[in-house]
C-alpha cells in the first residue's frame, strides 16, 4: 500500500517536473525569438526552408482540403441549423464556431500530421547521427539555429494558413448560404459583419500562434531526447507526437475557458 | 521560380487577403468612422453597464462608451453614435432603459419629429426605465402566492398520510384485514359470506331461483293459454286462476326469502368494501332474476288485471 | 588565448559528420552564414567556389549518405576551413578515407586552400607515420 503511494506520489513529482521544465524550456525558445542575433543569415535560410515545406508545398492539398472538409461541414451546420428553425444563429455559428474554432483546428491537426511528425523524426535521427554535436563542436546555438526557425515557421504557418482556411469556409459559406437558406450576398455580409467580435478573432489568431509554437517545439524537444541508437528514434518520436496531441487538447480547453471570461 | 520568392508570395499574399478581410470587417463595423459622444442622465446607475448597445427602430445605432456619477449624484452615461446615425438623435428624442426579461438590455432612443433640431452635445436628457423582469415579477406574485398555499395543502395532506393514526393508514389497516381474511377462505362466495353455512344456504337459494324460474316460465304458457279460455274456466272455483294465485303466494314466500339472503350478502359485501369483481357479478345476476321475475308477475297483473273482476291481488 | 583555440578549432573527423539534411555546398556554407552572419547568396557562391578549388563543384548538391568517403572527407574539410583563422585538426585521415594509399592527396588539398586557414594539425596513431612519407607532428 505505501509502495503505491510512493509509486503515485514519484509519478506525480515526474510529471510535474517534466511540465515545468517544458515551460521553462519554452520561455527560453520564446526570449531567444526576440533576439537580434537568433537571426543569422544561416537561421534565416533555414526559416525559409521550413516555411517553403510547411505552408508553400502543400498550400494546393492544404486548399483542396479546405474547400472539400470546410464545404462539408458549413453545409452540415446550414442544414442542421435550418432543421432546428435556428436559422438567426447563422452569423454566430459561422464566426463563432466554424472560423474562429474549427478552422484552426482542422489547420493545426493538418500540419501536426505533416511536418511535426517531419520534425520529431529529423531531430531524432540529427541526435542518433550526432549532427547535433557536430554544430555544437562548430559552436552552432541549436536552439537559434535549429528551434528559432522551426518554431517561428509554427507560429507563421498556423497562423497564415488557419486565416486561409477560414477565408475559405466563410467563401464557401456564401455558396451554401444561397444553396440552403437562399441568403443573398448583401445579407449574408451583414450577417457575419453583426456577428463578428474582433476579441474572437484575436483569441483565435493568438491561439493559432500558440498552437504553432507548440506543435514545432515539442516534437523537437522529444526528438532531441532520442539516445545514439537507432531504436530511439520511434521511441522518441511517438513520445513526441502523443505530448504534441495532449498540448493541442490543452491548449484548445484553454482557449475556450478564455472566451468564458 | 526560386524558394526565396515562393515563400514571399505566399506570406505577403496571405498577409494581404488577413488584412484585407480584417479591414472589410473593421469598416464594417465602423471602427474607423468618426463618432458623436452624447450624454445622458440617469438616477441610478442600476442596469446600464459599458459596451451596452443604443437602438433606434430595432437597429444598433451606437453603444455606451462610459458611466459616470456626477457631483449632484446623477448617473452621466456617455453614448457613443457613428457619424451616419446622428441624424436619429434630435433635441426632442427620447431614451428609454428598457431591460427585457430575456436578452441583454439595450438603450432605445424614440424620435417622433425627426425635423426638430439635433441633440446639442451639451444637452443631457434623461433616461427612463422600462423594466421587464420587475413588471414580470408583479404579475409573477399572485401566482407563487397560490403556489405556496398549494405547497401548505399539499404539506398537510402528506403528514396526514404518514401519520400512523392517520386515515390512509387505518384504511390500509382494515385492507390488510379484509385481504388476511379473504386469503384463508375456499371460494369467492366464502370469501363474500365469510361463513359456509350461509354459502350452502345461497347455494339452496340460488337452485330455488332456478326452479321459480322454470315454474314462471310454464306459468306463463299456461296463462297465454288461459287468455284463449272463456271468464268461466277462468275464474271459476275450479279455474287456473286461483291455482295461479297459489303458485304466486308461494313464489312471494320464496322471493321474501331470497330479500333476506340478498340484505345478508349486501351487508357483506359491504364489510368487504365493494368485495371482488366477481362477487358483485353474482348480486347482478341474482338482481337480474328478481327483476325478471317483478316483470313476470307485473305480466300476470295486466293480464289478469284487465278482468272484470279482480279477485286476484297482485303481492 | 585558450578562448581563441576554442573558437579557432575546425575538428575534420567522422565524429563530426556532416548534416544529412543539408547539401555538401550548405554544409560548408553553413560556418560563414552563422559565425559572421555572411548572406546565403555569398556564403553558397564562397562554398561552390571552394568546392571547384579541389575539383568537386559536381557534388555541391549532394547529400552526406551520396558523397564517397573521400568527397566527404574534402567537404569536412572545407566546412573546417571556414572557421575564422581555422586551426584544422584531421583525426586519422585514413579511418576516412580507407582507400586512401598515401597522405599526399590530402596535402595536396590542403595547399589548395592555405589561404583559408590559420594552421593545419593531423592525429593519427604513431603506426601509421610511414603513411605520411615520415612527416609527422
Amino acid at each position: 500500500m505505501i509502495s503505491f503511494w510512493e509509486n503515485l506520489g514519484h509519478r506525480a513529482t515526474m510529471l510535474f517536473l517534466a511540465f515545468a521544465d517544458t515551460i521553462a524550456f519554452s520561455g527560453r525558445v520564446f526570449l531567444r525569438i526576440f533576439q537580434r542575433k537568433t537571426y543569422s543569415s544561416a537561421m534565416r535560410e533555414v526559416l525559409v526552408n521550413q516555411i517553403y515545406f510547411t505552408s508553400v508545398q502543400i498550400l494546393p492539398v492544404f486548399l483542396l482540403v479546405s474547400i472539400v472538409f470546410g464545404s462539408l461541414l458549413i453545409g452540415i451546420v446550414f442544414t442542421l441549423l435550418k432543421q432546428f428553425g435556428l436559422t438567426d444563429f447563422i452569423g454566430h455559428v459561422l464566426m463563432g464556431l466554424i472560423v474562429t474554432e474549427l478552422a484552426p483546428f482542422l489547420t493545426v491537426l493538418l500540419i501536426t500530421l505533416r511536418s511535426s511528425a517531419a520534425i520529431n523524426t529529423e531531430m531524432a535521427v540529427m541526435k542518433v547521427n550526432r549532427e547535433i554535436k557536430t554544430l555544437e563542436t562548430f559552436r552552432i546555438d541549436v536552439i537559434d539555429y535549429l528551434l528559432a526557425p522551426r518554431v517561428i515557421n509554427g507560429i507563421i504557418s498556423i497562423v497564415l494558413l488557419s486565416s486561409l482556411c477560414s477565408i475559405v469556409l466563410l467563401v464557401s459559406g456564401i455558396l451554401f448560404s444561397r444553396l440552403i437558406f437562399g441568403m443573398g450576398m448583401d445579407v449574408y455580409s451583414k450577417i457575419l459583419l453583426i456577428s463578428t467580435n474582433f476579441s474572437d478573432i484575436v483569441i483565435a489568431l493568438v491561439k493559432c500562434g500558440i498552437f504553432g509554437f507548440f506543435i514545432t517545439l515539442i516534437p523537437i524537444r522529444f526528438g532531441l531526447r532520442a539516445s545514439h541508437e537507432l531504436t530511439s528514434i520511434p521511441v522518441a518520436v511517438s513520445r513526441g507526437m502523443v505530448n504534441v496531441f495532449s498540448a493541442i487538447l490543452i491548449i484548445e480547453v484553454l482557449s475556450l475557458v478564455t472566451k468564458l471570461f | 521560380m526560386s524558394r526565396d520568392l515562393k515563400v514571399g508570395l505566399f506570406i505577403g499574399c496571405t498577409v494581404v487577403i488577413l488584412i484585407a478581410a480584417l479591414l472589410y470587417l473593421a469598416t464594417g463595423k465602423g471602427v474607423f468612422e468618426q463618432t458623436h459622444t452624447f450624454t445622458l442622465s440617469s438616477r441610478s446607475g442600476d442596469g446600464f453597464a459599458a459596451g451596452m448597445p443604443v437602438v433606434f427602430s430595432g437597429f444598433d445605432i451606437g453603444k455606451v462608451a462610459a458611466l459616470e456619477l456626477n457631483d449632484e449624484g446623477l448617473v452621466l452615461i456617455k453614448i457613443k453614435i457613428p457619424d451616419r446615425h446622428v441624424k436619429w438623435i434630435r433635441s426632442d428624442s427620447s431614451f428609454i432603459l428598457y431591460r427585457p426579461l430575456i436578452g441583454s438590455a439595450q438603450i432605445v432612443v424614440s424620435t417622433v419629429n425627426l425635423k426638430s433640431p439635433p441633440l446639442a452635445e451639451n444637452q443631457i436628457p434623461q433616461v427612463s426605465i422600462v423594466n421587464d423582469i420587475n413588471d414580470a415579477i408583479a404579475r409573477i406574485e399572485p401566482v407563487l402566492e397560490k403556489v405556496a398555499q398549494i405547497a401548505e395543502h399539499a404539506e398537510r395532506l402528506t403528514r396526514n398520510l404518514s401519520d400512523p393514526k392517520g386515515d390512509l393508514n387505518r384504511v390500509l389497516g382494515n385492507a390488510e384485514k379484509i385481504t388476511t381474511n379473504l386469503a384463508s377462505k375456499k371460494s369467492l362466495a366464502e370469501m363474500a359470506i365469510s361463513d359456509e353455512e350461509s354459502l350452502r344456504s345461497l347455494n339452496d337459494s340460488l337452485k330455488k331461483l332456478k326452479d321459480i324460474t322454470n315454474n314462471v316460465d310454464r306459468l306463463l304458457i299456461k296463462v297465454d293459454k288461459m287468455a284463449d279460455r272463456t271468464d268461466e274456466q277462468l275464474y271459476g272455483s275450479e279455474g287456473a286462476l286461483p291455482q295461479a294465485n297459489v303458485i304466486l303466494k308461494d313464489m312471494i314466500g320464496k322471493l321474501q326469502k331470497l330479500d333476506k339472503t340478498i340484505d345478508n350478502i349486501n351487508t357483506i359485501s359491504s364489510d368487504a368494501s365493494a368485495g371482488t369483481r366477481d362477487f358483485e357479478i353474482l348480486r347482478s345476476d341474482i338482481d337480474d332474476l328478481v327483476d325478471s321475475l317483478t316483470d313476470i308477475v307485473k305480466k300476470m297483473e295486466g293480464l289478469i288485471g284487465t278482468r272484470k273482476n279482480p279477485e286476484f291481488k297482485a303481492p | 588565448m585558450t578562448q581563441n583555440y576554442r573558437l579557432q578549432a575546425a575538428p575534420v573527423s567522422s565524429d563530426v559528420p556532416l548534416i544529412s539534411n543539408q547539401e555538401a555546398y550548405l554544409n560548408i556554407a553553413l560556418i560563414k552564414a552563422y559565425h559572421e552572419n555572411m548572406p546565403m547568396r555569398e556564403a553558397r557562391r564562397l562554398a561552390l567556389e571552394l568546392l571547384d578549388r579541389l575539383g568537386l563543384a559536381h557534388i555541391a548538391l549532394r547529400r552526406n549518405p551520396a558523397l564517397t568517403p573521400e568527397e566527404r572527407f574534402y567537404v569536412m574539410l572545407l566546412r573546417a576551413a571556414m572557421v575564422r583563422d581555422a586551426r584544422i585538426l584531421i583525426d586519422q585521415p585514413f579511418k576516412m578515407i580507407p582507400q586512401l594509399k598515401d597522405f599526399a592527396p590530402v596535402m595536396a588539398a590542403l595547399k589548395k586552400i592555405d589561404d583559408l586557414y590559420f594552421s593545419c594539425h593531423i592525429y593519427d596513431y604513431s603506426w601509421m607515420k610511414e603513411k605520411y612519407g615520415g612527416a609527422g607532428s
